[in-house]
């Protein structure tokens, strides 16, 4: 058996070429990579922003061919969704978890889902938490003062923006206005710190 | 009056020109593989792990494929890229998996000039939904304006088995109507064991995706 002939021109391609290229082309790899989520315009955020107005909670029509608010969204739910920002005041959230399969997301402008809640069969009703800064996030401002009454529930938001999702699964058309009213109830509530 | 040294010295100067020709020679070919592999094998690469992915990101059954660290805040940067690039929002594998399929169950691309069934018998009491796309992650219009079924409203044989067609046609019991080109098929599992086991590397069985005919 035969090696195939390799053509004249490839013969005249240095290792070191090839190595230096190797290289290289990892580090424009790594780089591709890294750089992405941060050049992206198209991530999750910034397409809801422009829809979204600050710290209030928007019922968004049911997903249909053309208006869906991101792609590959499952179809049979409904949303409500809140574009919060908690660099001034806190923020309030109120949701009320009617059936099991609903869930209460929370999620950094990047997509990173920091904190899920999902309805269960012995946990319904409305559920209310408070959006605080990290410990990360104070520690910029050191002097900012976070005394919340101790019967909330808090979360701490590894960022000062991101969106708060309230999925509501659809058994069928027949529940949708049922459904439709009870995520009407969901709120997003700038509080003053105390 | 030419000297005597002239033709010797033409002689000597063409083999100069000609290693001359063949260095430059050389150092092209050099310089445009060494562009190529660089730059192409290091875009294109990145592209293809942040697309596609691999088995570093993405675990696979069948024809189904998840990025098992989606949603999550110590994602691998190939699953944070993918996600910020598609634009997706994903609840982390703490509670629900979402699998996404490209292909039936015997690789060939998922579209609408064919007709396909999926035989949902795997998941028991939890919660799950199949939803039908575009390439694009768009929902697919059709009169019935059915885009997906799910386990609260799909309809059951009497062993509890659930039977899902994809056509373009219209079918008897859970049809999905499909058109367009390519489909992207998104089955979603909320069943935090499930995901958490998927994450660790486990395997969890899934539908096939037959294929029944094409036109």
């Amino acid at each position: 058996m035969t090696m195939p002939k390799l053509p004249q021109w490839l013969k005249e391609v240095g290792w070191r070429t090839v190595a230096g290229a190797l290289l290289l082309g990892g580090i424009i790899h790594i780089l591709a990579t890294m750089a992405v989520p941060i050049v992206s315009s198209g991530h999750a955020f910034a397409r809801l922003q422009e829809s979204l107005p600050l710290n209030q909670m928007v019922v968004l029509p049911p997903p249909a061919p053309g208006k869906q608010p991101l792609p590959f969204l499952p179809p049979d739910a409904l949303y409500a969704m809140c574009r919060y920002d908690i660099s001034v005041d806190l923020v309030l959230v109120t949701a009320p978890m009617a059936q099991a399969g609903w869930t209460l997301s929370l999620h950094t402008p990047q997509g990173d889902n920091f904190y899920v809640m999902p309805a269960q069969e012995s946990r319904r009703g409305t559920v209310s938490l408070t959006l605080v800064p990290s410990a990360e996030r104070l520690g910029e401002f050191a002097t900012t003062p976070r005394r919340i009454s101790a019967q909330e529930t808090q979360v701490a938001s590894p960022s000062w923006q991101g969106l708060v999702v309230l999925r509501a699964p659809l058994k069928g058309l027949a529940w949708r206005a049922e459904t439709e009213a009870a995520l009407r109830r969901a709120s997003c509530t700038p509080v003053k710190r105390s | 009056m030419p000297s005597a040294r002239g033709p010797e010295r033409g002689r000597r100067s063409w083999p100069t020109r000609g290693c001359h020709l063949s260095l430059i020679a050389n150092i092209l070919v050099n310089v445009t593989v060494f562009v190529l592999l660089a730059v192409g094998g290091g875009l294109g690469s990145a592209w293809y792990m942040i697309e596609a992915g691999s088995r570093l990101s993405t675990r696979t059954a069948g024809p189904w494929t998840t990025w098992s660290a989606a949603g999550r805040s110590d994602a691998d940067p190939y699953t944070r890229a993918h996600i910020v690039r598609d634009g997706l929002l994903p609840l982390a594998s703490t509670l629900e998996i979402t699998y996404q399929a490209k292909a039936d169950s015997r690789g060939g691309r998922l579209h609408s000039g064919c007709e396909y069934t999926i035989v949902m018998d795997h998941f028991g009491a939890t919660w799950w939904s199949l939803a039908a796309f575009d390439g694009q992650g768009g929902l697919i219009p059709n009169a019935a304006e059915r885009f997906a079924f799910n386990s609260d409203n799909v309809m059951r044989e009497p062993d509890g088995r659930a039977i899902i067609a994809l056509a373009r046609d219209a079918r008897p019991g859970n049809w999905l109507p499909i058109s367009g080109s390519r489909v992207n098929l998104v089955l979603t599992v909320q069943d935090p064991a499930w995901a958490a086991a998927v994450y660790e590397g486990g395997a969890k069985p899934l539908p096939a995706i037959q294929r029944l005919a094409c036109r």
